[in-house]
């Protein structure tokens, strides 16, 4: 009995803190730069995008998270050499009404990772690469599968094909 | 009154201060460095060294490192006798009479005479200096890698003349009777004053298309001819070089110019990021005219609570294993090797590391105990000639010591030697050397004779190891232990050595050593 109460507290404590680190995933990408650097090339978007982690490696991991993210959820903003792209979920309840869903989707090492690759000569590095309270910062451009991306999510019914509406 | 001169004059010097702290907080040092191109100017004076001068400018190659526009004026006339220096007013009085802006841009777009261009060179100029990392971007964008040659645009703006101009040109003997000539030397650098809209502007005013009506053609021509672009004076340095003729002692001084140029524009300094760590690895090489035992300055990279980017320094590396990297960029550029030798923090991938020359000669100084004689101050001078991955460092020694006790007879001990420098860490370095050298004992200025010198010394041999340690580089204490061995001494010298009493025997150095 003790043990049986001594798990369900344990799962209880777990599963809140994984509810915790999730909001404060997701929180985190309220606060990302991503520019576009080119026109990429057919089905593809090559952006420059940042992220935050405790170690550079981390830190890269992130920036391929947000650059999945704004394609999903941000759109990206247009340069002097590429027009801006809206996001695959212009709705902004999409990530919340499908929160199990993107929890899994950007697990570490979940499905995102088949859509983002890191065009980054080696590591990040230079300017791209910052010590910053907490950890490091870092700059890295990636190809993402914009076109992929977008079919999986419809497929998954997460995003509206735009022939559903005719 | 004083008192109101002074609160003024203290005020303005916190303000000074105040704005030079901001100026440097807001330098950051950046890993971006793309070729630059030059074209070497010669100054010449009206009188019999022109020739020579010319011949040695026309014959220099500045580098690899530079691209080369090749103008139509090759030299400039300046109204002064050549006893005296030009001053910074003259060249650019004597620069500002030639339209040298319009001769890069003729060069570079290969400007024929119906005032027809091309972009070949800048295409090419553009492939060349595309890094890696421009290519995989190129890959990775629709517009592909046929769009590196458009990178050559921005080169442009990267283009300097340099003038040359040797002045106190002497003639001179040698103990021996051989001649020899001597010069001084100063490059001034100007670099074409044109940014992008200036370029823009010139490709819409000047550009002659094929499809463009004669009227067209002929605005377009005179709107070049009109064109007023000047040239910007960025730096200054000077030299000086001896050589059996004079073009061979102006020769001497150009590639010192060119490095004094280097270590005052800092767009010449390259600078590349750290892609591996053991050995420590970046992507430059031959195309950057990199050497072996060429000195980078390491840095990282820190956001201030403003989110304001901060270069930090974190200490040098040496070049060690130079790649060869001549050619186009395929996005697989074979890195050379570097040895960090300064620094408390190791040097980390993904770190800036920048072009800080030195002239690989440390200069130490300190007491000698014991040895030849009981105490005397020595003098070394080593030249690094070599660096490897591991941070072995072979060195040419040049040292010299005076015997403080018996100055009476000026016991002098000059010595060439070799050294052999292994890092235990990057901040300790311990070198067995071996020495020749001579020691000299005189003060009569009577004897003539020729043979005065080899009677007046002993010939030395030296064995020894030294230690030295870094304090703050450059600046290192080091601590060397030696035998100095007394043989073949020359009669006067045996001389007067039975009063100086000089002898064989194991000596002790210590003091401190400066790399410049």
């Amino acid at each position: 009995m003790i043990a049986l109460t001594l798990l369900m507290t344990f799962s209880a404590v777990s599963a809140n803190a994984q509810s915790k680190d999730r909001r404060k995933s997701f929180k985190s990408w309220d606060n990302y730069e991503i520019t576009t650097e080119k026109v990429g090339v057919d089905g593809t978007k090559f952006v420059k995008v940042w992220g935050f982690g405790k170690t550079v490696d981390a830190a890269t991991m992130a920036a391929k998270e947000n650059a999945v993210h704004a394609c999903i959820f941000r759109g990206l903003p247009g340069s002097a050499t590429a027009m801006s792209t809206p996001p695959i979920c212009p709705n902004p309840d999409t990530l919340v009404s499908h929160e199990d869903y993107f929890t899994t989707f950007f697990a570490p090492g979940g499905p995102y990772l088949a859509y983002v690759s890191m065009t980054t000569d080696g590591v990040p590095s230079g300017t791209d690469r910052r010590k910053v309270k907490g950890g490091y910062k870092v700059g890295i451009y990636v190809q993402v599968m914009y076109d992929n991306l977008k079919r999986k999510l419809e497929a998954d019914g997460i995003a509206r094909k735009l022939s559903s509406g005719f | 009154m004083i008192r109101k001169s002074i609160l003024s004059a203290l005020s303005l010097t916190v303000f000074c201060l105040g704005v030079s702290a901001q100026e440097k907080i807001k330098e950051v040092i950046t890993s971006d460095y793309n070729r630059n191109s030059v074209s070497v100017v010669n100054i010449q004076r009206a009188d019999s060294y022109d020739s020579s001068t010319q011949g040695a400018v026309s014959s220099f190659y500045p580098g690899e490192k530079f691209d080369i526009n090749n103008i139509r004026t090759k030299f400039l006339r300046a109204p002064k006798t050549r006893s005296e220096a030009l001053t910074q007013e003259e060249a650019d009085e004597v620069v500002s009479r030639t339209a040298f802006a319009r001769e890069i841009l003729a060069s570079i777009f290969n400007r024929r005479s119906d005032g027809m261009m091309d972009d070949q060179t800048v295409r090419y100029r553009g492939n060349y200096d595309a890094k890696d990392q421009d290519v995989i971007n190129a890959r990775a964008a629709r517009v592909g890698t046929d769009a590196l040659g458009d990178l050559g645009h921005g080169l442009v703006s990267g283009s300097y003349i340099v003038l040359t101009d040797f002045y106190k040109v002497d003639r001179d003997t040698d103990s021996k009777g051989n001649v020899y000539w001597r010069t001084n030397a100063q490059a001034f650098a100007y670099k074409i004053g044109m940014d992008r809209d200036a370029l823009n502007q010139f490709y819409e005013q000047c550009w002659i298309y094929d499809d463009d009506d004669p009227a067209t053609r002929e605005a377009k021509i005179k709107a070049f001819q009109n064109l007023d672009i000047p040239m910007v004076p960025v730096a200054r340095a000077t030299a000086a070089g001896t050589g059996s003729s004079v073009e061979e002692a102006a020769e001497s001084c150009l590639g010192d110019l060119i490095t004094g140029l280097e270590n005052r524009i800092p767009a010449w300094e390259v600078a590349v990021t750290i892609i591996g760590k053991r050995p420590l690895r970046a992507k430059i090489g031959t195309k950057e005219g990199l050497k072996n035992g060429d000195r980078y300055r390491a840095y990282s990279y820190t956001e201030d609570r403003n989110g304001n980017l901060k270069s930090v320094k974190r200490g040098y590396v040496r070049a060690t294993e130079i790649s060869s990297n001549s050619g186009m960029s395929i996005g697989e550029t074979e890195p050379s090797k570097f040895y960090q030798i300064s620094g408390i923090a190791n040097v980390d991938e993904g770190w800036t590391i920048k072009q800080s020359n030195d002239l690989k000669i440390g200069v130490s100084l300190g007491p000698k105990f014991l040895g030849l004689g009981k105490l005397a101050l020595g003098a070394d001078i080593d030249y690094l000639m070599n660096t490897s991955n591991v941070g072995t460092m072979s060195y040419l020694l040049l040292s010299g010591s005076l015997d403080l006790e018996k100055t009476d007879y000026v016991p002098i001990f000059f010595g060439l030697g070799f050294g052999y420098g292994f890092h235990l860490t990057r901040m300790f370095e311990i070198m067995p050397y071996a020495m020749i050298g001579a020691e000299h004992m005189g003060y009569s200025n009577s004897d003539k004779s020729s043979d005065r010198f080899v009677r007046e010394s002993a010939l030395i041999l030296e064995p020894g190891l030294r230690a030295a340690i870094n304090v703050a580089y450059p600046l290192q204490v080091f601590g060397k232990a030696y035998f100095d061995v007394l043989t073949l001494q020359g009669a006067t010298y045996k001389l007067y050595n039975e009063h100086v009493g000089h002898k064989s025997g194991l000596g002790i150095q210590f003091g401190l050593k400066w790399t410049f």
